[in-house]
């Protein structure tokens, strides 16, 4: 009983989590990235700096009608945005945020190979969108986010793999209790590489070719309406939660602080997920898209050299120790 | 190229963070009026006051949406066994805002200073039919008419102040010539020509007694 | 494989064994469906199912690593290739009478035999043992990199050799042809 009990909770709490966080990043960006282009952005929805306008957009999607296109394949239409957010929501169930037992959701054993699996799984939902709208558009969006995946999930894993290697296990928060400071500079070149493919994956400006809106209106989901296209920006939002904590699990050292573990874990796991969600919307003013074949050649002949090259460094040193 | 790799990817990022630090541009306009310049192009203030009926500004507006009715009436004469005066008495005065293209051709055109350009642009009607304003409606904008901007330092003054001046100094001459007749009148002013501004407007009478320029 | 088979039986079985039987079935049904479906990309998405399918089995099993590694290989990139390479040369939406050809019979009798070979494979190298899913984990990273580098290193090392023969392949099939005459004629395909 007291394990259902348990369990419940920690899923309630993950489920809360999952629905707030990504919400906070949203409204994060419209403020940061008004700001960066010299706006105010959204100022009236809640009274103060329009804090709730999220709300209000979720409202709105809730109200829209949902169409499906007569030429399109129903089932599959309607699956995809499941497909697509479930994902995150696994893989934020196994992200450690402090060092006690309690502070994650499921202890998994092989934590990195659980997180890029599932993730990668999120991707089909796109293509299943693209391909069932009877869309051209959409098809085209579908395809630019595999030959993407394909291309970027590769360094991804290496970048992960050499984590894996420097701290001889698979599992998160071993991972973690493994971490010293001086991991930092040994594993940048692998911690830029995992945070490049990440954004690539969450199809996040720079990378956002496939949902290029100047030419493909908006890829795979520009058939979506209403709370299933809502349900499609979410996923996204929380990729970018997922793909923040992860680097600051992987890379920077989770729960470690300059001022100790003691129960201020869960605040630096937080504050480094919080700076990286900002370097994500930073990234995503500051650059313009990406070519389809500057993606392709960015992926091929720079980051997985890089990673492999992170990969050997790591063997180098953990073999010199 | 640059120097060290990156460092144009570096610039762009410091770009958009150095904006982010520095004040918004942001007109937050139903909370905060903006300021207008005083030439603005709002909408059409009518002085019917000065309005003779002479038909100009309807005739010369391109959209002809103008529209103005009038009577006339005559007036018995000023002196017994005069010729009795007739007089255009002005009944109807519209502007449809929603043919107007704001090109100000009345305002110029108007040889009585009847029209004006004021900055007040919250007319928004959700009927086009609604967009034309009679002449109450235009006669309550002109208070909202600015008083025209200070001359340029070097500019001419206006011709209205010229005259004023110069039959003031006339005058001043005379009596001083009265009080000692030995000096010839002084050098006088240069010739006024017309000025480009106008006349106050929210003032009736041209302001004749003021002070010209600084 | 540790044993524990003197307290095992089919009858009684736990609640492992029935969810093992149930997400068998269902991943049988969805194998089924991948082969028997008349639309192109209905095919690759049931297949996902039964992939996911054998990854569940994995877990139940209590072969973490494996399962994991299942789904990112499998459903993560063969499918989503497999998806890709569909999208690009013909996804129809609805049946696509034309991709059938008439070998269903051979192919029937094939995935027949092959079904068969396996299964009397399987259960007669097995027969009786049972897997001890109660106590610590046996299919955990850790033991199956241990088993993996002690004793099957070289199995290992072949496939290795294998997969680099087969990456220089593609590289040399895709290599845009040169002015040269001396490479082979059948080229890239």
């Amino acid at each position: 009983m007291n394990d259902a009990l348990d369990v419940a909770v920690r899923l309630l709490i993950v489920f809360a989590v999952f629905l707030v966080l990504p919400l906070v990043i949203g409204q994060t960006e419209h403020k940061v990235m008004a700001h960066m282009q010299g706006r105010l952005g959204p100022m009236y929805a809640g009274g103060f700096h329009g804090w709730a306008q999220l709300v209000a957009d979720g409202v709105k999607f809730a109200q829209k009608e949902d169409v499906v296109p007569a030429g399109a394949d129903r089932r599959i239409f309607q699956l995809a945005p499941a497909v697509a957010l479930l994902p995150y929501l696994l893989v934020l169930l196994v992200i450690p945020i402090g060092p006690s037992e309690g502070a994650v959701g499921q202890v998994i054993d092989a934590g990195i190979f659980f997180v890029l699996a599932v993730m990668g799984v999120g991707v089909l939902g796109s293509l299943m969108a693209g391909w069932a709208s009877a869309n051209k558009f959409s098809l085209l969006g579908g395809l630019r986010t595999a030959a993407q995946l394909l291309a970027y999930e590769l360094p991804m894993l290496l970048a992960a793999a050499s984590v894996a290697m420097a701290a001889g296990t698979v599992s998160l928060p071993g991972i973690l209790n493994a971490f010293e400071w001086w991991w930092l500079p040994w594993q940048i070149v692998g911690a830029l590489v995992f945070f490049t493919a990440g954004l690539a994956e969450l199809q996040r400006p720079p990378f956002d070719m496939p949902v290029a809106d100047s030419e493909i209106i908006f890829g795979a989901y520009t058939e979506y309406t209403g709370l299933r296209f809502a349900l499609f920006l979410l996923a996204e939002y929380a990729g970018i939660v997922v793909i923040c904590g992860l680097t600051t699990v992987l890379f920077l050292g989770g729960w470690h602080g300059p001022m100790g573990a003691d129960g201020l874990g869960w605040f630096w796991t937080l504050l480094k997920t919080a700076v990286l969600a900002f370097v994500v919307i930073w990234l995503r003013v500051s650059y313009p898209r990406m070519r389809e074949d500057q993606l392709q050649r960015l992926a091929w002949t720079t980051l997985i050299p890089l990673a492999l090259a992170q990969i050997a460094l790591t063997g180098v040193v953990k073999v010199v120790i | 190229m640059s120097p060290i790799p990156g460092s144009g990817l570096a610039k762009g990022l410091a770009v958009t963070l150095r904006t982010m630090t520095k004040k918004t541009v942001t007109a937050q306009y139903p909370d905060a009026q903006p300021e207008l310049p005083p030439r603005t192009r709002g909408v059409i203030g009518l002085f019917e006051e000065n309005c003779t009926v002479c038909m100009l500004c309807a005739r010369e507006c391109p959209d002809w949406c103008i529209y103005i009715d009038s009577h006339k009436e005559t007036t018995p004469p000023a002196a017994p066994g005069g010729r009795e005066r007739s007089r255009n008495v002005l009944d109807r005065f519209a502007i449809d805002f929603s043919l107007c293209m704001y090109c100000g051709i009345c305002i110029e055109v108007c040889p009585f200073d009847a029209l004006f350009w004021s900055p007040e642009f919250e007319y928004a009607e959700t009927d086009i039919r609604e967009l034309t304003h009679e002449r109450d409606k235009l006669r309550e904008w002109m208070w909202t008419v600015p008083a025209p901007p200070a001359l340029d330092p070097a500019a001419e003054e206006p011709k209205e102040i010229a005259a004023a001046r110069k039959s003031a100094e006339k005058l001043a001459a005379a009596r001083a010539a009265s009080a000692a007749p030995a000096e010839p009148a002084p050098g006088g002013t240069a010739p006024a020509e017309p000025a480009p501004g106008k006349a106050t407007p929210g003032e009736a009478a041209p302001p004749a007694g003021e002070g010209g320029q600084a | 494989m540790i044993l524990a088979a003197q307290t095992q039986g089919f009858l009684s079985p736990t609640g492992v064994e029935i969810a093992f039987l149930l997400v068998g079935l269902a991943t049988l049904g969805a194998a089924v469906m991948t082969v028997t479906t008349k639309q192109l990309v209905h095919a690759a998405l049931w297949l996902v199912v039964a992939l996911g399918g054998l990854a569940v089995e994995y877990l139940l099993l209590t072969a973490e690593f494996i399962a994991w590694v299942q789904v990112l290989i499998y459903v993560g990139s063969v499918v989503v290739l497999l998806l890709f390479g569909l999208m690009l040369t013909r996804a129809p939406i609805g049946r696509s009478p034309d991709a059938d050809s008439g070998n269903r019979p051979v192919a029937l009798a094939v995935a027949g035999t092959a079904a068969a070979a396996l299964v009397w494979v399987v259960v007669d190298a097995f027969r009786t043992q049972w897997i001890d899913l109660d106590g610590p984990a046996q299919g955990s990273t850790e033991v199956t990199g241990s088993i993996l580098f002690r004793h099957w290193v070289l199995p290992f090392e072949a496939l290795s050799v294998l997969l680099l023969a087969a990456l220089v392949g593609a590289i040399v099939l895709s290599r845009k042809r040169a002015g040269n005459s001396e490479t082979d004629p059948e080229g890239e395909s």
